[in-house]
């Protein structure tokens, strides 16, 4: 099982290179990841074009019959899920990010590749999830937003919704697991002298996004799950009858949807700050204030939901902040526009077509951005929501702005990634191609909108207006598709014909330049330290504001370093059988088959148990995380406090829902029920626990490797007691008192409130009996005390959310609720 | 924030330091008494009638203390470095603010939507 650091061939120059299948089946390098993740997204981009040219047809003429009523439902939500969610997100963070992200900032790979290399494999696995429909009983087809109460089984009885919850609710693992590795991997593993304000643009775009990402998945999670329980096990989370509100999944839905707008737009402003200045030839106009713009974006996006439920009758005051809020949000970004204009001014523009796409970028991002700031206004978004307009709106921000950001990261980095150069010629016809289609397509939909078309409508009456604009958008949008032909002509032509790279052959100014194209799998033979922004230009011409001179070879002299010294873990395949693990439980939910389940359950602990312990030094392993870390801390402990900030969202959720719907809910359970000197006691045992864990890391630290054991044991055993009275207490409800789970809003609420608790009670456990097994083989001393303090922090985070429920569920449970 | 300002930061040995100084077993059961004795008093509080009218601020205090020694001392934010206390109390402040706004949003406002 253990598994040594892989040896370097001297001849193994490329990433590329090696391996085989099996070696990309098992590879844990950021740059293979990288393009696992970009063949599996292009896949998917032309799935979801497929279902958008569908639609369009559908809608060329009136009273069309091209796709019945119920596919046209299922391919317009997929169009969405997919585009959305395989398509942009993986693009932009998935192969973008983990290909630049060690790269620009000087690494040799990701905190955790292992996690990196399970990010993708679940990725996979929820994409085939949300697309199964495709064999079986129809794709999702309530929208990308899935409106409840649509979405309960009675509404929608077939699968469809199910494929729509459980493929989300995997991806956002994915997504989240993804966003935890590159925030590590951007705080804490840095090059030496790669300060916060020397990052290239591109590396603040994606921090800011997985912080997005990590705080506001959760409350999708909590409203995917919600969705869940009322599927299969009939509760009441959505339904009026049992005094709950469908409201509730809306803002639940945008609480995530919002930011996730920006999750899908900011890498697409880093990828454009890369290419803007070097074919203008001068630096960032502005950077300090585009990094502001960013965060300000970014922190301003959790206070702006609302905005997109103006129709739901919020009342004034709501609606009056969540406008006042969106407003806000034209200035960081108008910010964000003058400075790439600004950069452009005064330069030597090279025309290629990578610029050409990001000026494009440009330019239609802000038409996108325009029609948005209308919607920020309640009486105008009264008019205009679920018109057309907003399909324009947003396709002008997502598809004429983030998808043309996208095209440009493509034909910057293209050479970096796969060491031949594209043709400009055949880029050029694809750029002018798209630039039309796109906005002879989009830009129409706006006039609709303005004459009254709905969205989502499957078909429409004659003489509305509204023949002429869909036929001309659907010819567009032919023509959409064939745009990408010249793109894909190029590609095979660069693969089997085309020039062959040089390391720099843009002139560009960030430290991915500088390594050999395509680059090794080490990255860089000797760690760079960088002294300014844009470190690469620096050192070839001296200066930030220095004018590019040529296009020399790069004046950074190759190190000369053994490169076989280099520590590269070793290739693993349990983060393949981990995601297979977790796709087999999605499926057996599905088809309601338990073995299935259990088989998969089995297969996701052994492979995680195995991943544990796969590399002979466990507990030290993951040795440049500590090493090469930029602030001295070690990557796993930054790890685990971000996902601990993550959870705290998640139970935020669901500490809300319960107390809205503890005074919503109907029938004869209500607080009244909870066992209060039970509760107490239970509260006592686990703040006692808390205290015999950090005697167990105490006495680790001093290598009191006896003492340490013991007190890890007595924490698991106080956490039983805790999980024992747990279960007295909800079999006391459920078998004297016959409050079952579904029995009313409370009742739900409270036991997935206090079960999710308990859940993370019992991995805590699991986690100790596993540390206390290490501390009786003798595998846990002073110097990996520091697998002993991530535990205890899980169980001590876990001890405080207690703290919290405790009060207001169990000690407040007189007070009325919300 | 200047250049200059953070190159310090890149020392290593600075945070690792910082991370040394964890609280000594006697100040861990310090810690363990004063819980107690504020879990007592949640109880308490919960039990004694002529409190019930500042019921929900004296409890909302309590559990706040309990939840900074916890975070403070077991969790050790008090003694490491300050990125971990931003790492938690940014996103706690987030979820508090999304507890507030729902509970406002789908409770009191929904009832009392404004002129």
């Amino acid at each position: 099982m253990a598994a040594q650091p892989r040896p370097i061939h001297a001849e193994q120059t490329s990433y590329l290179e090696g391996g085989g299948i099996y070696g990309w089946l098992t590879t844990i390098d950021h740059k293979r990841i990288a393009v696992l993740y970009g063949v599996t997204a292009v896949f998917f981009m032309a799935l979801g074009g497929f279902e958008a040219m569908a639609v369009r047809t559908q809608l060329m003429y009136p009273n069309n019959h091209f796709l019945s009523a119920q596919t046209y439902n299922q391919f317009f939500t997929t169009h969405g899920l997919t585009m959305i969610f395989l398509v942009i997100m993986p693009l932009e963070t998935g192969f973008f990010g983990n290909f630049l992200i060690p790269l620009q900032i000087g690494a040799r790979d990701v905190a955790f590749p292992r996690l990196n290399a399970l990010s993708y494999w679940i990725f996979l696995f929820g994409a085939i999830t949300l697309n199964l429909g495709w064999l079986y009983g129809g794709l999702p087809n309530g929208g990308w937003f899935g409106y409840a109460n649509l979405t309960e089984r009675y509404y929608s009885p077939g699968p469809n919704i199910d494929f729509f919850d459980l493929g989300l609710l995997v991806l956002g693992v994915s997504s989240v697991m993804s966003a935890l590795n590159f925030f590590v991997t951007i705080i804490n593993m840095r090059a030496p002298g790669m300060t916060f304000f020397r990052m290239p643009l591109f590396i603040w775009s994606i921090l800011v996004t997985v912080i997005l990402i990590l705080l506001a998945f959760p409350s999708l999670t909590v409203g995917l799950i919600f969705l869940f329980m009322d599927r299969y096990f009939d509760t009441h989370y959505y339904r009026v009858i049992a005094g709950a509100t469908p409201i509730l999944w809306q803002h639940l839905f945008w609480i995530f949807g919002h930011p996730e707008v920006y999750i899908m737009i900011l890498p697409a402003f880093g990828l454009i700050s890369e290419v803007i200045p070097v074919f203008s030839g001068k630096p960032l106009f502005g950077y300090p204030m585009m990094v502001y713009a960013i965060i300000a974006i970014a922190f301003l996006s959790y206070g702006v939901w609302g905005h997109h439920m103006f129709a739901t009758g919020m009342g004034p005051v709501a609606d009056m902040t969540f406008s006042v809020t969106s407003l806000l949000i034209a200035i960081p970004t108008g910010i964000k526009i003058f400075n790439w204009l600004f950069t452009v001014w005064g330069g030597r523009l090279r025309f290629t077509t990578a610029y050409l796409f990001a000026l494009a970028f440009v330019i239609q991002f802000t038409i996108g951005g325009l029609s948005g700031m209308m919607h920020a206004s309640p009486p105008i978004d009264l008019e205009q929501t679920d018109s057309y307009i907003i399909v324009a709106h947003f396709h002008y921000v997502l598809g004429l702005g983030a998808l043309f950001a996208i095209l440009a990261g493509f034909y910057f980095y293209w050479p970096k990634v796969t060491g031949r150069m594209l043709s400009e010629t055949l880029g050029k016809w694809h750029f002018w191609l798209a630039v039309w289609s796109f906005n002879a397509t989009f830009f129409p939909m706006h006039f609709l909108g303005e004459l009254g078309m709905p969205r989502r409508i499957y078909t429409y009456a004659p003489h509305m207006g509204w023949d002429f604009w869909n036929k001309w958008e659907t010819w567009n949008a032919y023509i959409i598709a064939l745009s990408f032909i010249p793109l894909l002509l190029n590609i095979y032509w660069s693969l089997t014909n085309g020039e062959r790279a040089t390391e720099d052959p843009w002139d560009a100014r960030t430290l991915e330049w500088s390594v050999p194209t395509p680059p090794p799998i080490y990255n860089f033979a000797e760690v760079p330290t960088v002294t300014a922004r844009d470190a690469f230009w620096v050192a070839k011409y001296g200066s930030v504001e220095a004018s590019g001179l040529t296009q020399s070879a790069p004046a950074i002299a190759p190190a000369l370093v053994d490169v076989s010294k280099i520590h590269i873990p070793a290739p693993s395949l349990y983060p393949l059988l981990m995601g297979l693990g977790i796709f087999g439980m999605a499926l057996g939910m599905l088809i309601g088959w338990y073995r299935v389940i259990f088989t998969a359950m089995a297969l996701l602990v052994f492979s995680a148990i195995a991943m544990a312990f796969e590399y002979p030094n466990w507990g030290e392993e993951n040795p440049h995380a500590v090493a090469e870390s930029f602030l001295g801390l070690d990557s796993r402990k930054v790890g685990m406090w971000s996902f601990i900030g993550s959870e705290t969202v998640f139970f935020a959720c669901l500490i809300s829902t319960y107390m809205v719907y503890k005074s919503r809910s109907l029938g004869v359970y209500d607080a009244g029920i909870l066992n209060i000197p039970l509760t107490s006691f239970s509260t006592f045992v686990l703040l006692t626990s808390s205290l015999l864990m950090v005697l167990a890391l105490a006495a680790f630290q001093r290598d009191d490797h006896k003492w340490g054991t013991i007190w890890l044991i007595g924490t698991a055993l106080f956490g039983c007691i805790f999980l024992g009275g747990q279960v007295y207490e909800f079999g006391d409800f459920w078998l004297e008192h016959g409050m079952v789970f579904n029995a009313n809003l409370f009742s739900q609420c409270f036991y997935t409130l206090v079960g999710f608790h308990g859940f993370h009670v019992f991995i805590g456990v699991v986690w100790l009996l596993v540390m206390a097994f290490a501390g009786i083989f003798g595998k846990l001393n002073a110097k990996r005390s520091l697998a002993v303090e991530i535990c205890g922090l899980y169980w001590h985070f876990v001890d405080i959310v207690w703290v919290v429920i405790f009060v207001l569920v169990y000690l407040m449970r007189t007070v009325k609720g919300a | 924030m200047s250049e200059s300002a953070v190159e310090h930061v890149t020392a290593p040995a600075h945070h690792a330091a910082a991370e040394s100084h964890h609280p000594t077993a006697v100040q861990y059961l310090v810690v363990a008494g004063i819980l107690t004795v504020l879990t007592v008093c949640e109880i308490g509080v919960y039990y004694i009638p002529a409190l019930q009218s500042v019921l929900v601020p004296l409890l909302l205090i309590l559990s706040a203390g309990k939840f900074y020694l916890v975070a403070a001392y077991y969790m050790h934010l008090h003694f490491d470095s300050r990125i971990f206390s931003g790492l938690f109390f940014f996103p706690l402040t987030l979820a508090a603010l999304i507890l507030i706004s729902l509970t406002l949003l789908l409770g009191f406002l929904a009832h009392h939507p404004g002129p």
